[in-house]
């Protein structure tokens, strides 16, 4: 299968260095360096990272009764809790939108990134034999999570613009959600390379994050608006990144009123500074992994 | 030998690991005091300068901790060294656990797919090739089986059915035919010899030191990470297994094999 010209007659040993199908012909320095991938080499990781996305995404509803039905059903259970807790504990300001359909347009972007987050934090970790015995990019690990996880957002968000159609609420603003969506994939880019490259060292975050993610749906503006809130609370919200996202999508989805110019600004620093925080982690952090984690 | 440019060069090259637990209550309590306590550190790999030629089926041979697996995942870029520099020419195909990329839940075929991926190949060319890799393992009744069904030498077939199909300038394995079968184990050893065969390089570990005369032309034998015999593998073979005799009864070369595995566990961890 890989016979070359040169490889036919000539005696072994003694054949001139040409390409062969096994020898790209390129040079490799292994030698120290702080960081060793930069952003332009993940377009040629994406057959491994959508390889491994696949395996993530089968593995996850393997052994499992409903299997893929999970994919709906998760959804289903936790809107049921969002109405049972946030409707009947506070008045929520909704515009006349009906709470369901409030909830439900948030929902997608939250279940996404708790799922994302929860997955893409312990990726290295359960890659672990990869990572030790392969020289698989690091990078494609978490990024696969990202993208194993999408059903997660596309069902609900799929379900809340049914419903925002049927509500005669959809418009032309829902072009909006396209930066919307970009938004989402920042904040959770941002939070998987950033927790994945700490767990390799700390195994701490194995310990915090569940409570974290408990803590951010409680900070996250899923069954309520920024609007609602006062003084320090709001700005505790505003400063989750996934609050601008979460009102950016309302806005885009249901053409509810603005959200606030403080919100995006807020959100959209730490959004900024968790993406470039979390590169920088896992970049430097990347050519140590086989070895300390 | 050859008249190319050698296929792996190493320039002093030394890898130092830090022994001892890396993060411990203990540890953030005396670096909260002020007080940093220091890790022990180990020379897995101490100043080591050698080169492989394309076409070598190289050994390495050396006691449990003298480096060689150390010095393998720096050659497959799985860490970097501390100093030193390595230079490597073409592609790195490392098999240095069976089974390792492998995910328990999915079917063989899926396995070979995602092994295949990591390792660095195309998805389209493994399902070119899949039928080859079936036949090469032959496991055609188990390929629709979610692997945690396969018993480990099913594994390691089908690890190496993916790795003989893999077009690396530079094949590496690490102890990893020790739980298939003879007739398996031979079919691999005579796809190896036509990778030299075919100008590619293979890099061969293992404890079995008749395996290693066998198959390997020229062999290089590690200790405490340092470098203490390179060369023709009988020469270096024999003065192993003479090192490793003294504390033997007998040292006559018949008996090299029971000479080196008659290590006395204590030294081998």
């Amino acid at each position: 299968m890989v016979q070359t010209d040169a490889a036919a007659g000539e005696p072994l040993g003694l054949k001139p260095a040409v390409a062969r199908s096994w020898d790209p012909g390129f040079e490799v320095l292994v030698q120290p360096v702080r960081s060793r991938i930069r952003l332009r080499d993940l377009p040629k990781m994406r057959g491994v990272i959508g390889v491994l996305a696949m395996r993530d995404f089968k593995a996850k509803f393997k052994q499992s009764a409903l299997g893929p039905v999970w994919i709906v059903l998760q959804p289903v259970l936790l809107l049921i809790a969002f109405l049972v807790g946030f409707h009947s504990v506070a008045a929520v300001g909704t515009e006349g939108v009906p709470f369901i359909a409030f909830v439900l347009t948030a929902l997608g972007a939250w279940t996404y990134f708790q799922s994302a987050l929860g997955m893409g934090a312990m990726s290295l970790l359960s890659n672990v034999q990869l990572l030790r015995r392969t020289a698989c990019p690091r990078v494609a690990f978490p990024i696969a999570t990202l993208i194993a996880n999408l059903p997660a957002m596309v069902v609900p968000l799929t379900a809340a613009l049914v419903v925002a159609a049927a509500l005669g609420r959809l418009s032309l603003r829902v072009l909006l959600l396209g930066p919307g969506l970009v938004w989402l994939a920042l904040v959770a880019a941002g939070s998987v390379s950033l927790a994945s490259a700490l767990t390799v060292r700390y195994r701490d975050l194995v310990a915090v994050l569940p409570i974290v993610l408990q803590m951010g749906m409680f900070v996250s503006p899923v069954g309520y608006t920024v609007a609602d809130l006062p003084g320090l609370a709001r700005t505790v919200v505003e400063i989750n990144p996934l609050s601008g996202v979460i009102e950016m999508w309302r806005w885009a989805i249901l053409s509810t009123a603005p959200p606030d110019a403080i919100t995006f600004i807020l959100s959209g620093a730490t959004t900024v500074v968790l993406v470039v925080g979390g590169w920088l982690v896992f970049t430097r952090s990347e050519p140590t992994m086989a070895d300390v984690v | 030998m050859s008249s190319e440019a050698p296929v792996i060069e190493a320039h002093e090259v030394t890898k130092v690991y830090r022994l001892g637990e890396h993060q411990s209550l203990q540890r953030t309590f005396a670096a909260l005091r002020g007080g940093r306590r220091e890790n022990h550190e180990l020379r897995a790999v101490d100043e080591l300068s050698f080169s492989i030629a394309p076409g070598e089926c190289f050994g390495i041979v050396g006691a449990n901790g003298s480096g060689k697996s150390t010095l393998l995942q720096l050659i497959s870029q799985i860490t970097l060294p501390t100093a030193g520099h390595l230079v490597i020419r073409g592609r790195v195909l490392p098999l240095l656990a069976v089974g390792s990329g492998f995910h328990p839940e999915l079917t063989g075929r899926e396995n070979v797919v995602l092994f295949g991926t990591v390792l660095g190949l195309q998805r389209r060319a493994i399902l070119k090739h899949m039928d080859a890799i079936i036949d090469y393992a032959d496991l055609v009744e188990y390929m629709d089986t979610p692997m945690k069904r396969y018993s480990s030498g099913m594994e390691a077939r089908l690890s190496f059915a993916v790795a003989m199909r893999f077009p690396a300038a530079i094949s590496i394995f690490d102890e990893v035919l020790a739980v298939t079968d003879d007739e398996f184990t031979n079919r691999c050893l005579s796809s190896l010899e036509g990778f030299t065969a075919e100008g590619r390089t293979v890099i061969f570990v293992s404890h079995d030191a008749s395996l290693v005369r066998r198959l390997c032309t020229r062999a290089m034998w590690l200790a405490h990470g340092r470098l203490i015999a390179i060369g023709d593998t009988a020469e270096v073979m024999d003065a192993y297994a003479a090192a490793h005799a003294t504390t033997a009864v007998t040292a006559a070369p018949a008996s090299v094999d029971t000479a080196v595995r008659s290590d006395p566990p204590s030294r081998s961890r």
